[in-house]
Order: structure tokens, then sequence, then C-alpha cells
């Protein structure tokens, strides 16, 4: 195949797909960092028209980290659906662009064929998208999974209660978590990212949270987000409640390694959550992901940070998870310079995890030493809603006291539902009328007022 | 005739929307109070959950709401916040400061503060000048090269560097360690310290550098330990420390427990991931952290007309 495109008599020619993908991509100074993006704005469009040509066959034929470097490009193609892919398998990039977009084509239909997709051609559809593509198609995928409560149902949209603390004081989570539960906030998660990543720690929070759903009969999961092998500990050994078990997961087996994780080591972990997790499932799993991560351990293999964030969404589809969530504007600008740019990662993000069968959540965010305004990380949640993102963070303002970043509040929560008439998980919801937080989908006579909760 | 039966549906829906104007008219006008004062939590105007919460965390819990949005005095509070970290991260070590007060300055690679938050690869490596005046002018061989830089809060370094620099090189020496010459680095990233520690053959080298500023923040600094030195450490290969502050661990309990740290490196000869940390706790002792509160107050930063 000929990687060539000519635009006014220019002609540019690539060296391989993978620079084809990377070229591609919208600009992102990650990709500029890696020295992997297109020069300008022309080059970029005559790598999306050689793109737009190359077949869904093509693109498997040539993952961006060879089969024999790598344990993630192996998974991928010795599970890949064959009877799912060979009925795309000879629609170029671009048709499949058009098939997603158009009307016959349902969720249900895009469900059907998601196992047959790999990362790659996720990632290279979504480089022919615009923001609206995305959030059309992303909208329309169907993942509807369940823990406790019932995440990801049309007309939904779920919350995840991230009630940190610098010095994982259990008495200010609690405190923290109370009042996010009265802004109707914590059905997708009441999750924890510990300031100590020990087991006897993670232990004593999950404890914690664990008797105050009890005691409030909340129908939502709980998680602490230690690194894996520490939840393992803590659950096998310490056999303390656990609904969810986490891990952070990167687009390569180096970037992975660079994590203290493996396929084997997930695998183990998710077999153990499936004899010991308290939730009901069968979804038992929740996974975090970011744009940059390979290559700020420079395991990028000389590809883009688009393709790398999806390949990180074909590891996680192996465990049916319950969650997965970009966290996207949380590197920092070396990685997602802007506003714009951290908007375009959000979406293009939630689309590709939809496209690949997963429950999409989005940590809209920035750094403080970011450019995006407040203002724009405000509009992002309201064009991940519309999109259809299964959830979003919430935090007291959208401070976190102990990552130092800012994200959605507890207030943006019913803003954004109220917006876009969404409503949270059913079960959740039930409970929120009951305890008259919300009344008909709407602020009740406890609306927040965390004394409401015990 | 589809034209004809496309304007009689039409002419009926006008009919059914009724010929008036489309909004009925406004109720009576209301009696438009002023609503109740809701504000930012002090201590003197605490909801008792809001007290509650004070003691516990500083986390901005108990502020109410207007609708489903915040108080007007809460937004204000909040922007103020947010401008104090812009104004963190925006800030800049003035080139003299190094010098007046006795630092040796270095600089990195990188020439100017966007491109200092761009190419983390730039402030990683120091400049053709700083590596001739450090090959020139800095003590070789020493058990402990402490460097103080900017990193992402030049605040953070102007502010508590010099106190948590000093605590650091006491505790080291008090320990009969040998501290390196004194240097400061502008436009630095943490892994500059394995570039400077091999220039000078320090067995350890110790960077203390403003953290990325947190909301109404821009004070924290963070210290990173990496044992024999030289460019391609890696993450793995280094101890730190972060919220060195007021309101974390104030930086004469840090340099404690950094020297303690830097000791143990020195005697197992490692650091990182294969230092083994399970018997410095009773060293540590009060510098450990555990039983220290630190006080959880937020800060008001807006007084109108005061």
């Amino acid at each position: 195949m000929a990687l060539k495109a000519t635009i006014r008599g220019t002609s540019y020619r690539f060296g391989s797909i993978k620079e084809v993908l990377a070229k591609a991509n919208a600009a992102k100074s990650g990709d500029q960092l890696a020295g992997v993006a297109a020069r300008d704005a022309v080059e970029r469009v005559a790598a999306r028209a050689v793109l737009s040509e190359l077949t869904l066959a093509e693109l498997r034929q040539h993952p961006v980290v060879p089969y024999e470097d790598d344990e993630l490009t192996r998974l991928v193609e010795d599970t890949l659906d064959e009877q799912a892919y060979r009925a795309v398998k000879d629609l170029t990039v671009g048709q499949l662009r058009e098939w997603l977009l158009e009307t016959t084509t349902t969720g249900a239909r895009i469900r059907a064929v998601s196992p047959g997709l790999t990362p790659e051609m996720a990632a290279g559809v979504c480089k022919l998208m615009s923001n609206m593509d995305l959030m059309v198609v992303g909208r329309k995928c169907e993942v509807v999974v369940r823990a406790n409560n019932t995440l990801g149902l049309p007309g939904r949209m779920s919350s995840r209660l991230q009630p940190n603390h610098p010095t994982d004081d259990v008495d200010g989570i609690l405190l923290s978590t109370r009042e996010g539960l009265s802004y109707g906030c914590g059905d997708a998660v009441i999750g924890v990212n510990p300031a100590t990543d020990t087991a006897e720690s993670t232990a004593e929070i999950l404890t914690a949270l664990h008797a105050l759903m009890q005691r409030n009969e909340i129908p939502t999961q709980h998680c602490v987000l230690s690194h894996i092998t520490v939840q393992m500990r803590a659950l096998s050994e310490l056999r303390c409640p656990m609904d969810l078990m986490f891990q952070s997961l990167a687009g390569s087996e180096q970037a992975n390694t660079a994590f203290g994780i493996s396929v084997a080591l997930v695998d183990e972990a998710y077999a153990m959550m499936r004899e010991l997790g308290t939730a009901r499932g069968p979804n038992r799993m929740y996974f975090e992901t970011g744009q940059g991560s390979a290559l700020s351990s420079n395991a990028h293999h000389g590809a883009d940070q688009v393709t790398m964030e999806a390949r990180c969404y074909g590891f996680a589809r192996r465990y049916r998870p319950f969650l997965v969530n970009t966290v996207v504007g949380f590197i920092g600008p070396e990685y997602l310079e802007t506003g714009a740019q951290i908007t375009r990662a959000g979406l293009e993000d939630h689309f590709m995890g939809k496209l690949l069968g997963l429950p999409m959540g989005c940590d809209a965010c920035f750094t403080y030493h970011a450019s995006m305004s407040q203002d724009e990380l405000e509009s992002l949640k309201v064009l991940l809603g519309a999109a259809g993102c299964a959830y979003l963070m919430s935090l007291p303002v959208g401070d976190d006291i102990m990552l130092n970043y800012q994200s959605t509040s507890f207030h943006d929560i019913p803003s954004v539902r109220g917006l876009l008439q969404s409503r949270p998980t059913p079960e959740f919801d039930a409970w929120l009328e009951h305890a008259g937080i919300m009344r008909d989908g709407r602020p009740g006579p406890r609306f927040g007022d965390a004394e409401a909760i015990r | 005739m589809t034209t004809s039966r496309t304007r009689a549906l039409i002419a009926a829906l006008r009919h059914q929307l009724g010929a008036d104007d489309p909004l009925p008219p406004a109720p009576p006008l209301p009696k438009v109070e002023p609503p109740p004062v809701r504000v930012f939590p002090t201590q003197r105007s605490q909801s008792r959950y809001a007290k509650a919460a004070s003691a516990h965390t500083t986390a901005l819990l108990g502020i109410g709401h207007v609708g489903t949005r915040y108080a007007t005095d809460v937004v204000l509070q909040f922007q103020a916040e947010l401008a104090v970290a812009h104004e963190a991260v925006a800030a800049e070590l003035p080139d003299g400061w190094a010098a007046d007060n006795g630092l040796l300055a270095l600089r990195s690679r990188v020439t100017e503060h966007r491109e200092f938050l761009l190419r983390p690869d730039l402030g990683r490596r120091l400049d053709d000048a700083s590596l001739a005046r450090l090959r020139a002018e800095a003590q070789r061989g020493v058990d402990v090269q402490p460097i103080l830089a900017d990193g992402l809060s030049a605040v953070a370094c102007m502010g508590s560097g010099l106190a948590l620099l000093a605590s650091f090189t006491r505790e080291c020496e008090g320990r009969g360690l040998t501290v390196g010459t004194p240097l400061c680095a502008k436009f630095a990233r943490v892994w500059l310290a394995d570039e400077i520690g091999a220039v000078v053959g320090a067995r350890v080298a110790a960077i203390l550098l403003g953290e990325r500023p947190g909301l109404g923040t821009g004070d924290g600094l963070s210290a990173y330990l990496v044992y024999d030195p030289k460019v391609g450490r890696t993450d793995g290969d280094r101890n730190m420390m972060s919220n060195i502050h007021a309101r974390g661990t104030p930086p004469e309990q840090a340099g404690r427990r950094l020297a303690v740290l830097a000791q143990a490196m020195l005697l197992q000869r490692t650091s990182g991931v294969a230092l083994d940390l399970s018997s410095l706790a009773s060293d540590l002792g009060e510098a450990a952290g555990t039983g220290y509160r630190a006080p959880q107050q937020r800060v008001r930063l807006v007084e109108v007309g005061s």
C-alpha cells in the first residue's frame, strides 16, 4: 500500500501506518513532546486522507507495537472475535466512520461489532471524527453494567464521589462522603485515592465506608484506589469488604511494567474479586487511564497518545469492568496543554472506550499549570453528559485537596443532570427520593443537607 | 396534492397553538426577598456541620447551595483561590535571588516559562554555563548534595525553601554527614538532580522543589532523594516526600525526616523501591509524622471594604 496523499500539488509520504496514525491525530502537546506529531495542519489532513483509505484488516496487521514485543498486542490479537472482525475487515477507516454515524447503525449493532475491533481501529476512526461526531456515536453506544446498582442505562448519568484526604483521616473522608451523597453524588462509586499505599489503611477506609453504606442502606459501590497488589492483600489477608478493585492501566507492556502490573497479575486480581468481592456483580473491576501515561514512562514505542490510550481499553475489556475512567487533564500541560486539547481528549477517550464496549466515565479536570479556564471545564462536563458519558467525578467545589487538581464538584452533578434531564442509576435514584434528597428528579427538602446521612 | 396537505397540517397546528402571544402574561410582580446569607465558612460564620468538618479536613464543606449552584460569596472565594494557584504557577525565580541568598545559581536548558511547562526533558538537564559553573565552584565527593529549585512553584521555593534547606543541612550535619555547596536551580524538574549529583560526585542527591500548586495554595514543597545519582535514574530509584508546608509537614520536621532518609540510603547503599524503610520508624520518631495534626482551617481570601 502507498502511504501517500497530495494536497494542492504537494505530496506527503508516510513511512508506516504508525506514522500515519500519529500524524492524523488532533494537535496535542504530548505528541509534539514525543516528536511524532504532524508538522502542520496540512500534513495532518494528508495523514487523515491516507488513514481514511486504509482497511481495518490493514490496521489489524500493523499494530503500533509488534506482537512479538508486547503482551497487550498479543492479548488483543489472540482474543479478537473473528466472526465480528470478518463483518468489518474490508471497510476502510473512512467507511467505518460513516457506518458508525448512519442512523440505521444502532447501539445494538455497534455492540455486536465491537468485539471484532482492535484498539488501533478505534483510535484510527477517532482521528477522522470531529468533537460532535465523537459525541453522536458515543451517545449511541450501549454499555450497561451492574455491581450493586445498574450503570449506563439511557437517560442516566452517574458520578464517582471522591472524598480524598491528604492524611487519609477517616472522619474527614466520611464528612466529605456524607455531603456528596446529599447532593445526589456517588452512584458510580465512592472511591478514595489514599495518601498512604498500605493494605491496613486501604482496609480501614473500605470498612468505614462500608459501614456508612450499610447504616444508610445506600445502593452503591465502594473502592480504595491503592495499588492492585495492596488491595489484593487487603482483600485476601485482612478480609475487608471490597465492592470494586482498582488499577491504573497503560497501553504497552513496558508502560504497565512501570505501573507494576501485567496481564497475569490483573488476571489473578480479577479471579480473587470474583471469589471474595462484596458487590453483587457481575462487574467488579475499576480501571483508570489517561492519554500520555505511556510516554511519561518512555514506553510509547513511537506511537501517538490517542492510539496508546485505545490500547488501554483493549486491556480493560478483558475484565468486564464496572467502571473505566479517563483522567483526562490530570497528567499536565506537557501532554494536553490547553482547554481545547483537554476537551478533545475527553471526548476521544469516551468515544473509543464506548466503541470497545466499556462503561466510560471521565474525570474532566485540569491541573493548575494547564491553560484551561474554569468555564471551559464546566462546558466539557456538559459536553460529556450530552455524549452519554456514564459518569463524572464529584468533589467539594471540585477541589482535590490531596492530589491538587480541579475536577467536577458536588454541585456540578445535579446541575448537569438538570440541564440534560438525566437521572442517577435507578437503584440510587430510588434511594435519593426515599431519603428526601431528591423529589421527582429535582432537589428535595434534604438536598445539600449532609445531616440527612448518618 | 402533497403541498396542500402540508399546508393544511401546519394550519391546524397553528390553530392548536393559538393566535395570542406564545407565552402567557408574566405573573403579578413578586416581592423579591434578599436570599439568606450563605458564605464561605470561616470561624465566625459556620454551620454546625461546617464546624465539624473544619476539625477534620480542608475540603470546602458546608457551603450550602443556591438551586444547584454556589452562593455568590463562595464563587468569589473560589475564584480568588484559583487566581492564587495560577499566580504561583506563573511566578519565576528572579535572576539574582539565588546569589542574594548565598546559593550557587544554576539553570536547566529551558529558556522560558512556557517551554518549562511543555518540555520536561529540557528541565532535566543543565545548560552549558551552569555545568561549567558547577564544575568550577561546587565541592566534590560529599555524602549529600542539596539542591533548592523552583519546580512548579517559585512562590514555594522563595517562601519556605530556605527554611527547609537550612533544616535539612543542619540535620544531615548533626548526623555526621558531609553536605555539598548549597545550590539553587531555575526551571528545574526532579530529574535535574541526577546530573547535578553525578557532576559533583555526591552519594545522595536531594532536590527540594515547589510542587504543583493546589487551590488557594502555592506554598507546598516536595523533596526527592536518590542514591548514587546519575542520568538515567527513574522514579523507582527515588524516595519522595510531599506536602511540605504549614498545613502539611512543616519545614523543620520535614528536614529531620529527610536527613533520616538520606542516612538510611547511605547505610543501605540504595534508594527507591529497594530501600528498606521498616527499620526507620523508630529513628524517624516525631518526624515520621504519625500523631501530628496540622491545623485544617481553610483561609478566607476576599474581604470587601475592609
